[in-house]
């Protein structure tokens, strides 16, 4: 689907701000050298809509951060960039999402490859029940990275010295996935993701099971990733949002109501609404 | 309303609260104690009627293998029951006359000959000489010594006269009688006559049966469950199926009979009696239990996995078969094997494909005629012979301990392979 | 999914294998539980003194095992039922309508049908009136003239009043079973025919008359027990009211516990069953089907078990296990319809 966006659109800086009820993406849902392009992304769960017409590019090595009050479409959003959502059967994606030029809810397009380009870390850290390695191996195995022993040793411990962990298991690659701290659960997690080499890594509030000092690596951790992957996150922690992200794009009730960098939205934003969520006066 | 006020409110209706817990928890225990005082009642009736069936009163007996009334070509047919009559008149000589040596006869059990001939056919050698074996003794003899017929009671009310009493304290006083473990009870199939009867071949009968259940029951009632819960589509069809197994779930078993008696004899003209139809027809019995457990099973497996597998690009078999279907194996398993303990106790629907049977050889294949534990239970306990009655209890205590460790497996498989996430 | 394709090969292997199993080796028998006892010894001394396998005795019922005889001629029906009945019209004529031409019918011996209670209480002397008055669903009006009413007696001593004052409940088997079937033949309607006006409706109006007199009450007076005489004999020890109904060798094994009353004056003995003074006695059969007989090797050699004398004669061990054996005569000719196969007319 092309589309081809009016200039007269985008708004410019100076003037006014947008008020309340309007509707209209506000800031720069475009960029250059996108990675993932998405036009018109309608969303709906049997007869509720939940994403009303979202266009947005995610950039090549960017952290986009997606905020908003909860309910407001953000998460369900980013579960359409690997497809996550079509495990559920009432739910009907339109529009287009395009990764690399190519749609990936074209019929052609299948989601295993897709998912391996997309990976995705979730809310709640869900490491297999199975050891440390396998849970890294696990990956790189079903899609036939790698088959000799010894690669796979390679891409486990170059999994987990990018997520940051390598040093704290080394010794215990055989114990069970699950005994470790929450915090390094969830890095398990983005290592058992980074093992598929993937493009671009989706991230579902990676930090909300967790306590500030584990927040704090992971973020550090997201910052260091930036250099070879693209990087999708929804978070609630507009401190957090503000510490990682490039660019920030602010849901309203399925709306994307204003996108930007990220620190022009939180010192100026273009929108009502905006205003009032950055500020606290809601949400 | 001031706090003060609220805090008194709380206070007033404290002592209420818990009076009603106090009274909750103690109806619950009450509950609890009564139906274990139930359990350990059954338990002990049980085992006190069945404990005596262990043991078994032998006869020596000092038997000369007449070379004259062996032919040694052919030892199986010459007829041991008169060396027997022989060793037991030797044994004591002051009895007379016909009548009385009918019941001297009758002290030993008619299992005694074979096992003479048994012996010879192994050994022959033996034939020409004198040897000493204990054979087991009439059941009635047996009821006698064990305390279950009352010698004190008038003559006529009991099976045995003071004349044979007298003849067996004779026998004690020589020595030549003792109980021993009684081997025949596991070694032997079913007979009439309760000294020689065992379970071995009721119990044969159960293990083949419940094989063929296990081997049809389970991959089927797997697949089913996963085909169910993760594959097929949420539609009418699925819904019809879906209340359909619940409803089988519930069908009183003698149903499966008939349809395993219509289906799989008169239809595929399968052998009537055998394990292979038992273990089918019981399989279509289990097939609700194991699916239902299965899909509690399978949705029991938390949706975190599911999105972790298929988040790194896992297909939806790769899912199933890598992730959920290993975690959900111990529900499915609890599942089959109290499926599988409900078969091994059934036999409403054995009687209709002709598993109710009086089977002494003991089946090696799954189209030999076979009966099941239970069935032999039954059988068992509608038998005139009062020896009967603790064969019958000391069968009831092998079921209940097949069925403890069939459910204590239940419980060691549930403890052992439960993962935590 | 190993262990799906192994049961899937399992399916099959036995779909191949049915028309290899329907050889067989054994003989088949069905019929009569009460049978089942006598036939089961004689199966088993066979088993152990011949070359063949031991019978396979399913317990199924006298009107059970029938049906499946008169199934059919073929390996998978049986060869051999045990009845204690007679065979009637219409199952002869299913068997022959099955193709069952040849049946040879057996009478074994007899078997007595005790109305007994505990030996805690006083022995009862019946009579079959007292049998029928006591248990019928309905009899003849107490206040006289000819006309039937639900039964009204609840004490025995209403009935006849040398009977005990005690309340009147029998415990006895349920309406199929054989014993049961001939309880009501020869107990309550042997008690029915005593009125003369009920014998003469037999001419009149045969159907009404053993609907009348065989009908059992269903007040709750009389307790169906189910089929297992040792349950009946286990309640009777608990409750010394109660009185049972069931066979002989049940008596026989718990003399200490349970007395039979006397019926007409005569008590359930081995002795008055077998010369015939005791009333309440039925024939005992098995029908063997004639065209089995040269394709089942083993079962010439059961019959010749079965009908020699040391299996149904008076000192056999039939005898011990509580069957009343034929008289010397009968068994003779038995034997001899055995000997030659002679199938049987209706």
């Amino acid at each position: 689907m092309n589309l081809t966006i009016p200039s007269s659109q985008t708004v410019d800086l100076s003037t006014a701000i947008a008020p309340r009820d309007s509707r209209e993406t506000v800031g720069q849902p475009f960029v250059d050298k996108a990675r993932m392009e998405c036009r018109d992304v309608d969303v709906s769960y049997g007869d509720t809509q939940a994403i009303y017409g979202v266009s947005l590019d995610i950039g090549s090595n960017e952290v986009m951060a997606m905020i908003g009050p909860s309910g407001c479409g953000k998460s369900t959003f980013l579960r359409c960039l690997n497809r996550m959502n079509d495990t559920i059967d009432s739910c009907r994606v339109s529009g287009s999402i395009e990764l690399d030029g190519q749609d990936i809810y074209d019929k052609m397009v299948d989601v295993v490859p897709l998912r391996a380009q997309v990976g995705m870390v979730f809310q709640k850290p869900n490491p297999f029940p199975k050891s440390i390695y396998e849970n890294i191996a696990y990956g790189p195995r079903i899609h036939g990275l790698a088959s000799h022993k010894g690669d796979i040793d390679e891409i486990v411990e170059t999994s987990l010295r990018k997520a940051g962990l390598w040093a704290e298991v080394k010794d215990r690659l055989d114990k069970p996935g699950t005994g470790l701290s929450g915090g390094q659960q969830q890095r398990l997690c983005i290592a058992r993701t980074i093992a598929v080499s993937p493009e671009v890594i989706l991230m579902d509030e990676p930090c909300s099971a967790l306590d500030p000092i584990a927040t704090a690596r992971i973020e550090e951790l997201i910052d260091e990733l930036r250099e070879h992957y693209t990087i999708a996150i929804v978070t609630h922690s507009m401190q957090q949002a503000s510490r990682v992200s490039q660019r920030t794009a602010y849901f309203h009730l399925g709306y994307l109501i204003e996108v930007g960098a990220t620190e022009q939205v939180f010192t100026t934003p273009q929108h009502r609404l905006t205003e009032e969520y950055i500020t606290g006066r809601f949400g | 309303m001031s706090r003060l006020r609220t805090i008194d409110v709380v206070q007033g209706g404290l002592k209420k609260r818990y009076r009603f817990e106090r009274l909750f928890r103690r109806l619950g225990l009450a509950a609890i104690i009564l139906s274990l005082a139930f359990l350990s009642l059954l338990f002990i009736s049980i085992s006190m009627k069945g404990y005596t069936a262990f043991v078994q009163t032998f006869i020596s007996i000092t038997v000369h293998l007449d070379e004259t009334k062996i032919d040694i070509t052919n030892p199986g047919k010459a007829y041991y029951g008169s060396m027997v009559k022989e060793a037991l008149r030797n044994a004591l000589p002051e009895v007379q006359g016909r009548r009385d040596k009918r019941s001297l006869y009758g002290l030993i059990s008619t299992g005694a000959e074979y096992q003479l001939r048994d012996m010879v056919m192994a050994n022959p050698e033996l034939i020409g000489t004198i040897q000493t074996v204990w054979v087991p003794a009439d059941d009635d003899v047996d009821m006698l010594l064990k305390g279950h017929i009352d010698r004190h009671s008038p003559e006529s009310e009991r099976r045995i006269s003071d004349k044979v009493i007298g003849w067996i304290d004779d026998l004690e006083n020589q020595g030549v009688i003792c109980k021993k473990f009684n081997t025949t009870f596991f070694s032997s199939g079913d007979s009439r006559e309760p000294e020689l009867a065992g379970i071995r071949g009721a119990a044969m009968g159960s293990l083949y049966t419940l094989l063929v259940t296990l081997a049809i029951a389970f991959p089927l009632g797997v697949g089913a469950a996963v085909y169910l819960e993760e594959f097929a589509p949420t539609n009418r069809w699925t819904d019809i199926i879906e209340v359909n197994i619940n409803n089988l779930a519930a069908v009183p078993s003698i149903i499966f009979g008939l349809l395993g008696l219509a289906m799989f004899i008169n239809f595929f003209g399968l052998p009537r009696s055998a394990p292979l139809v038992g273990g089918l027809v019981l399989s279509l019995m289990t097939l609700p239990t194991i699916i239902i457990a299965g899909r509690a099973a399978l949705k029991a497996v938390p949706p975190s996995i599911r999105e972790a597998a298929l988040g790194i690009g896992a297909s939806k078999v790769q899912m199933v078969m890598h992730h959920v279907l290993p975690l959900a194996m111990p529900g499915m398993l609890t599942g089959t094997i109290i499926g599988m303990a409900q078969a091994l106790g059934e036999t409403a629907p054995l009687l209709m494909i002709g598993m109710v049977a009086f089977i002494v050889d003991i089946p090696t294949a799954l189209t030999d005629p076979a009966a099941v534990l239970p069935v032999q239970i039954y059988l068992w306990a509608d038998s005139p012979e009062r020896a009967f009655v603790e064969k019958t209890s000391a069968a009831i205590m092998v079921l209940l301990t097949f069925l403890i460790c069939m459910n204590g497996a239940a419980v060691y498989l549930r403890r052992r392979f439960e993962r935590r996430w | 999914m190993k262990g799906l394709k192994i049961g899937v090969a399992l399916v099959a292997a036995c779909m191949l294998t049915a028309g290899v199993a329907q050889a067989r080796d054994y003989i088949s028998v069905v019929g009569s539980s009460t049978v089942y006892p006598f036939a089961t010894t004689v199966a088993e001394r066979f088993g152990k003194t011949s070359s063949f396998k031991t019978p396979k005795i399913e317990s199924t019922g006298s009107g059970g095992g029938l049906k499946l005889f008169c199934s059919g001629v073929g390996l998978q029906h049986p060869d051999i039922t045990n009845a204690s009945r007679r065979i009637k019209k219409s199952e002869y004529d299913r068997c022959q309508a099955n193709g069952v031409k040849d049946i040879i019918e057996v009478k074994v011996g007899y078997d007595g049908i005790v109305m007994a209670n505990s030996k805690k209480s006083p022995l009862l002397k019946l009579s079959r009136r007292d049998i029928y008055l006591a248990l019928a669903k309905e009899v003849p009006n107490p206040k006289g003239g000819e006309e039937l009413v639900e039964n009204p007696y609840q004490i025995w001593s209403e009935v006849n009043p040398s009977l005990p004052n005690t309340k009147i409940k029998v415990l006895g088997p349920p309406p199929t079973s054989g014993t049961r079937d001939a309880f009501a033949e020869l107990a309550v309607e042997g008690g029915c025919k005593t009125f003369p006006w009920l014998k003469a409706m037999k001419k009149q109006n045969k159907k009404h008359y053993k609907a009348v007199c065989r009908a059992v009450r269903e007040d709750g007076v009389y307790v169906e027990a189910g089929e297992n005489d040792n349950l009946i004999v286990q309640k009777l020890g608990a409750d010394p009211i109660a009185v049972g109904v069931f066979g002989y060798s049940f008596l026989d094994q718990n003399a200490d516990k349970v007395q039979g009353s006397m019926i007409e004056g005569v008590a359930p003995t081995f002795e008055n069953i077998s010369d015939g003074s005791y009333p309440v006695s039925r024939p005992l059969y098995f029908y063997v089907k004639k065209a089995h007989v040269d394709a089942v090797p083993a079962i010439k050699g059961y019959l010749a078990e079965f009908s020699s004398d040391q299996a149904w004669g008076e000192e056999g061990y039939l005898a011990d296990k509580g069957m009343i054996p034929m008289p010397v005569e009968e068994r003779a000719s038995f034997a001899d319809d055995i000997k030659i196969l002679k199938p049987l007319e209706m």
